[in-house]
């Protein structure tokens, strides 16, 4: 399946800005079921210097500096993708065949091991993921009993996730704590996921924030709209000794061809798609549209899958100057 | 009564005495020397250490404030800690042994990470501890990522020898507190310990010195100490180190990335910076990859790093090294890395992610010290003797729950010292902070550093806080080269004279300075005048009409930009009934942009950047207006007489300062800067107010009436009668503050000054600049107009539309002059 995927983010200033340093992600990551074909970005105005860079998780980084005074900063990522899904599939059947029970996983986790290592970095809180409350720990609990095995344990969380959690935008934005969302059973597509890898770390499992696109379709009969889709976020669970397994809460889905991947992190703020430091008074606010098209025809009837729009995430610090 | 007779020994070990309470072999000179000076004499020289110290707070302009919090953190006893010659040398070793370890292991944590993949240190440890920084994960490999500078903090245990406390590595601090003590020392020392013989400081700071110029790019790149500015209350110590070592300080705000490389912003265009040595902590250097709230540091610089163009002292991720986590694994790190076992000992320490250990930390809870690794600063302490059963069982089930983030330590008590404490002297623990640095594969020790010592009398810990008090270093023994100390100022700078030098950001605190109190005096003389006028204050002038007040009123609003205010529709009714109440929310609401508060507030904060180029005597005017300003604004009620009375107040203190400011600093140093934004503010307020009064054709009466608020808020008065004689003219007024060339405070006058002053700038040139080029013009259009024709006027119409005409472009080429100014000067537009 080939997608073609198109992200613009804006910035738009309440005053003139004459010097700005941005850090932008928006190529999405290479992967054995997930090749990237073509990618372009546009950046308006034009950059006075860039520089590309890979993050400690394998994300592609753009540092650019803007020194040309503008009101706006416009960055447009339009990627053609291409995903495989028989491989995912395959994926998640091993995933599935060789997944070990919760008490092994932690057991294992306790122990050097050189495979695991990696995954370890995934363990511990995080600057949007702080360590999460008893009740929190409590209510990962109940899906991972001692016995029960790991795969089928997080499937029935996000399950849990999917039920117990209303979908609602404007409810919160990227910084209401985990604890907040988690109270108010309410949020967005990366408020589920924050509250996945918070509970899932706070039993001991390495958890990973995922970022990126997802397929919607417009309602029967209509035509799709363009611009009318979000960014997506979702996680992924660590099973030791077999690998990261993928799953959606806000579709209650386990991804396999309908997601596609721009990057990873520890939370939203490791690959956030745009952020940036100006020297100017007055505010900002930022807006985004994403637009993510399959090139081939359907052949059969997809996942019903919700509008699930997530929210606009501002990453901006104004230094204010008098 | 001898001097040591009341000493009680408390500790296992005292740093003098044996437990005999004989005097141990290298402190014989000093307890001799006290013995046969007495306590007064101790008390003459603490007297002079005092002042001493409180000079160089002086010469630093860090000075008591008005409410007597000290700026100063540390005091000094006059009796050092003495250690021998043969004792450093080990302690020496053990500390580049160390050092040279710890920069190995930073570098392969960010690069390699064999220390994780081989066992040797648990990737928990790492991974789970806030100073490991992803975004430099592979720097460790670069040229210039390397630990150049360390702070170790010691302290003698039970067995005698010096313990390893504490590493410092990210943003060691102290240095200039222990250079500061040293020197204070010498001039004491000479009458006290006479026949003493200690090694010196001077080579260890030489060879700092060299480090920098080592680092030198070329003629015009320069090494800077980051500092997180004025607020902070070891701002002295950043202060007095960088003008030690002859570098420049600097803040946040003072730097800029461009081309991969960091420069500093001064008044005459951008420096290339080649050196950094910081105290800003890792996660606040940089904005745009670390700390996104973060205002301390510079965006971009971790970029920098990563084009490996800066050598940052120390690099960020350094902060990782202060884990006590590491300490269980520094072992086997130094067997891995230098085939040698550890020369100095450290606290034991057990890391509970290891079964044997959690074991052994859970059956000895009562023995040990829990401490949380995750953190740098405020690192969570349990001491477990104390604490009740519940919570020790609450701690047991946390270390059980997530045993990997929690080691256990021994609990240790550190040996004493003698201290001199008003009139004796009695044991107190002590640490000592000694100082290493990188010279090629090695590190040099300082012979000497800095000794804190516990607040409280019986205090086992020496609590880092401030307020504590200091001893100096002696390491005893002859000095190889012959030193002379006086020469260790010698090839400190002056402070830069030259324009082109002033710092960006000093140079548009001056222009707001300037801008501000011109703000804050115009506004605060037209607020008074209008009260006055309220109040009948000019008996003998007669009531104003009401006419003439809403017009002055409504000039408020315009020249404070507070709109509604005075032409708001809604309250129009009881603003008619009571205006002191929109003016009083003028005069005193902070929270509202435009009122005398605000401005005043925003003064403020121009005032503290430039703390170290203004007279002591106008931060002290200024500590004593901002008090006075802070009581004033405070009372919810005033009479209009009252108002008046403390507005007249705060005038004063105002001028009083202006005064200070102008005649404190000279033109080079940046009063040129203030006179500019001084002369635009004028001017622009000015235009502001002749545009609500001078514009609109009014009956004589009220006309006398409004021409006389003009020319008493802006103090022109006398001058104009001096001139003018007869009664008020709209046409004589107009003549005397805006055409008149001989009145310094006519716009003509200001526009000449301006130019003036524009041209001795560093970037002028021979032809107009961008930000000269409008006062030109201004210049021009003022020598163009005619008042006669510009007082023409259609019958049916009030306004002076040609008159009203010219002010606006005048205000907007007002505007465009301070645009352009800023753009070529504080955002190096061009550059």
């Amino acid at each position: 399946m080939i997608y073609n995927i198109y992200h613009k983010t804006v910035f738009h200033y309440q005053s003139m800005v004459t010097f700005s340093h941005n850090i932008t992600r928006l190529k999405p990551k290479e992967l054995p079921h997930q090749k990237l074909l073509n990618f372009s970005m546009e950046i308006e105005p034009s950059v006075y210097e860039s520089h590309a860079f890979i993050d400690m998780y394998g994300n592609s980084n753009k540092h650019l500096l803007i020194r040309e005074p503008h009101q706006s900063l416009a960055v447009t990522g339009k990627s053609r993708v291409e995903v495989f899904p028989q491989i995912i599939v395959e994926n998640i059947r091993k995933l599935k065949e060789n997944s070990i029970t919760y008490s092994e996983a932690i057991e294992r986790l306790s122990k050097f091991n050189l495979e695991d290592l990696d995954a370890k970095q995934f363990l511990f809180e995080s600057e949007l993921i702080p360590t999460s409350s008893k009740a929190i720990q409590q209510y990962a609990l109940e899906s991972f009993h001692n016995e029960r095995d790991m795969f089928e344990a997080t499937n029935e969380f996000m399950g849990r996730i999917f039920y117990d959690f209303e979908f609602l935008s404007g409810f919160s934005d990227v910084t209401t704590p985990v604890e907040k969302i988690f109270k108010a059973k309410k949020g967005v597509c990366q408020d589920f996921a924050q509250f996945a890898i918070s509970a899932l770390r706070s039993i001991g499992l390495p958890a990973k924030y995922m970022s990126g696109y997802i397929e919607t379709l417009p309602p029967e009969g209509q035509e799709k709209f363009f611009g009318v889709d979000a960014s997506h976020a979702w996680f992924a669970v660590y099973i030791p000794n077999v690998g990261w397994a993928e799953f959606d809460p806000t579709n209650n889905i386990i991804p396999n061809g309908q997601h596609i991947l721009l990057g990873e992190g520890r939370d939203y703020a490791d690959i956030a798609p745009l952020k940036g430091v100006v020297q100017s008074s007055g505010s900002s606010y930022l807006s985004v549209i994403v637009d993510v098209k399959r090139e081939e025809p359907l052949n059969k009837s997809p996942l019903e899958i919700q509008k699930n729009q997530s929210q606009s995430q501002s990453q901006m610090q104004i230094q204010t100057q008098w | 009564m001898p001097i040591f007779d009341s000493y009680v020994l408390k500790s296992s070990c005292d740093e003098m005495f044996d437990r005999e309470k004989k005097v141990k072999e290298p402190w014989k000179e000093v307890a001799q020397s006290l013995k046969s000076v007495g306590f007064e004499a101790l008390q003459e020289r603490q007297a002079e250490i005092d002042w001493l110290l409180e000079d160089n707070g002086v010469t630093y302009n860090v000075y008591n404030s008005i409410e007597g919090n000290t700026n100063r953190s540390w005091s000094l006893d006059p009796i050092p800690f003495v250690i021998s010659e043969l004792e450093w040398s080990e302690i020496t070793k053990g500390l580049q042994q160390r050092a040279k370890l710890l920069n190995l292991i930073l570098k392969d944590l960010y690069s390699e990470q064999k220390l994780i993949k081989e066992n040797i240190i648990p990737a928990e440890v790492i991974f789970s501890h806030k100073g490991f920084s992803p975004e430099v994960y592979d720097f460790g490999l670069k040229k210039n990522f390397n630990l150049y500078f360390y702070a170790t903090d010691l302290a003698r245990g039970p067995d005698g020898k010096m313990w390893v406390i504490n590493d410092r590595t990210q943003a060691p601090s102290g240095l200039g507190y222990a250079i500061e003590n040293r020197l204070a020392m010498n001039v004491i020392a000479k009458e006290l310990y006479p026949n003493i013989e200690t090694k010196k400081l001077f080579s260890f700071l030489e060879e700092f010195k060299n480090m920098f110029k080592k680092f030198k790019l070329n003629e015009d790149s320069v090494a800077a100490l980051l500092t997180p500015g004025p607020y902070n209350e070891t701002y002295f110590e950043h202060s007095y180190l960088s003008s030690f070592l002859n570098i420049e300080l600097v803040q946040g705000e003072d730097l800029l990335t461009k081309n991969g490389s960091l420069w500093l912003k001064n008044l005459g265009g951008l420096k290339r910076v080649d050196t950094l040595i910081r105290r800003v902590d890792d996660r606040y250097c940089d904005p745009l990859e670390l700390k996104n709230s973060s205002k301390l540091g510079v965006a971009g610089l971790v970029d920098v790093m990563r084009q490996d163009n800066l050598n940052m002292i120390n690099p960020v991720g350094s902060a990782i090294l202060e884990n006590i986590g590491l300490n269980p694994f520094m072992e086997k790190a130094s067997q891995y890395f230098l085939n040698e076992t550890l020369i100095l000992p450290q606290i034991a320490t057990w890391w509970c992610g290891q079964e044997k250990e959690l074991e052994f930390v859970l059956e000895n809870l009562d023995k040990l010290i829990i401490k949380r690794i995750d953190r740098t600063e405020s690192v969570q302490v349990y001491f477990c003797k104390k604490m009740s059963e519940t919570e020790k069982e609450d701690l047991k089930s946390l270390l059980l729950q997530s045993p990997n983030q929690y080691v256990a330590q021994e609990e240790i008590s550190f040996s004493t010292v003698p201290y001199y404490a008003d009139k004796t002297v009695e044991p107190r623990s002590a640490t000592i902070r000694t100082f290493s640095l990188k010279s090629d594969d090695c590190y040099s020790v300082m012979s000497g550093g800095l000794v804190r010592v516990s607040s409280i009398k019986d205090a086992l810990l020496v609590s880092s806080q401030k307020g504590g008090t200091s001893k100096d270093l002696w390491i005893l023994g002859k000095e190889e080269k012959e030193i002379n100390f006086v020469n260790m100022f010698e090839n400190a700078k002056y402070s830069d004279t030259l324009i082109n030098n002033l710092s960006t950001l000093k140079a548009e605190n001056l222009f707001w300075l300037g801008r501000y109190l011109s703000r804050l005096i115009t506004t605060t003389r037209f607020v008074l005048h209008i009260v006055k006028k309220m109040t009948n204050f000019y008996r003998y002038e007669g009531m104003i009409s009401k006419e003439s007040q809403e017009i002055l009123q409504k000039a408020l609003t315009h020249l404070t930009m507070t709109y509604p205010g005075f032409f708001s529709d809604e309250n129009r009714k009881k603003l008619e009934r009571n205006p002191m109440i929109e003016i009083a929310s003028v005069v005193k609401d902070g929270s509202r942009a435009g009122s005398l508060s605000f401005t005043f507030s925003m003064l403020s904060n121009t005032n503290i950047n430039l703390k170290d180029i203004l007279a002591i005597d106008s931060t002290k005017v200024y500590e004593k207006m901002k008090k006075e300003w802070s009581g004033f604004a405070k009372k919810t009620t005033h009479s209009n007489i009252s108002m008046a009375n403390e507005l007249e107040r705060m005038l004063i203190y105002m001028l009083a300062y202006k005064g200070l400011v102008k005649e404190s600093i000279y033109k080079e140093q940046g009063l040129i800067l203030y006179d500019i934004g001084y002369n635009i503010e004028s001017a622009l307020l000015f235009i502001s107010k002749a545009r609500s009064i001078l514009c609109w054709h009014v009956e004589k009466s009220v006309e006398y009436d409004i021409l006389e608020g003009l020319l008493n808020s802006v103090e022109s008065f006398n001058a104009y009668r001096a001139k003018y004689k007869s009664s008020l003219l709209l046409e004589n007024v107009i003549e005397f503050l805006i055409f008149n060339r001989q009145f310094p405070k006519s716009l003509a006058y200001r526009t000449e000054e301006l130019m003036r002053a524009l041209k001795l700038l560093p970037k002028s040139k021979d032809s107009l600049s961008s930000y000269e080029k409008p006062m030109a013009e201004a210049n021009l259009l003022l020598q163009s107009l005619n008042i006669k024709e510009m007082m023409k006027r259609n019958d049916n119409e009030a306004l002076y539309f040609e008159f009203d005409n010219a002010l606006t472009t005048l205000s907007e080429l007002y505007i465009a002059c301070s645009d352009e100014f800023s753009k070529t000067y504080f955002s190096h537009y061009d550059e």
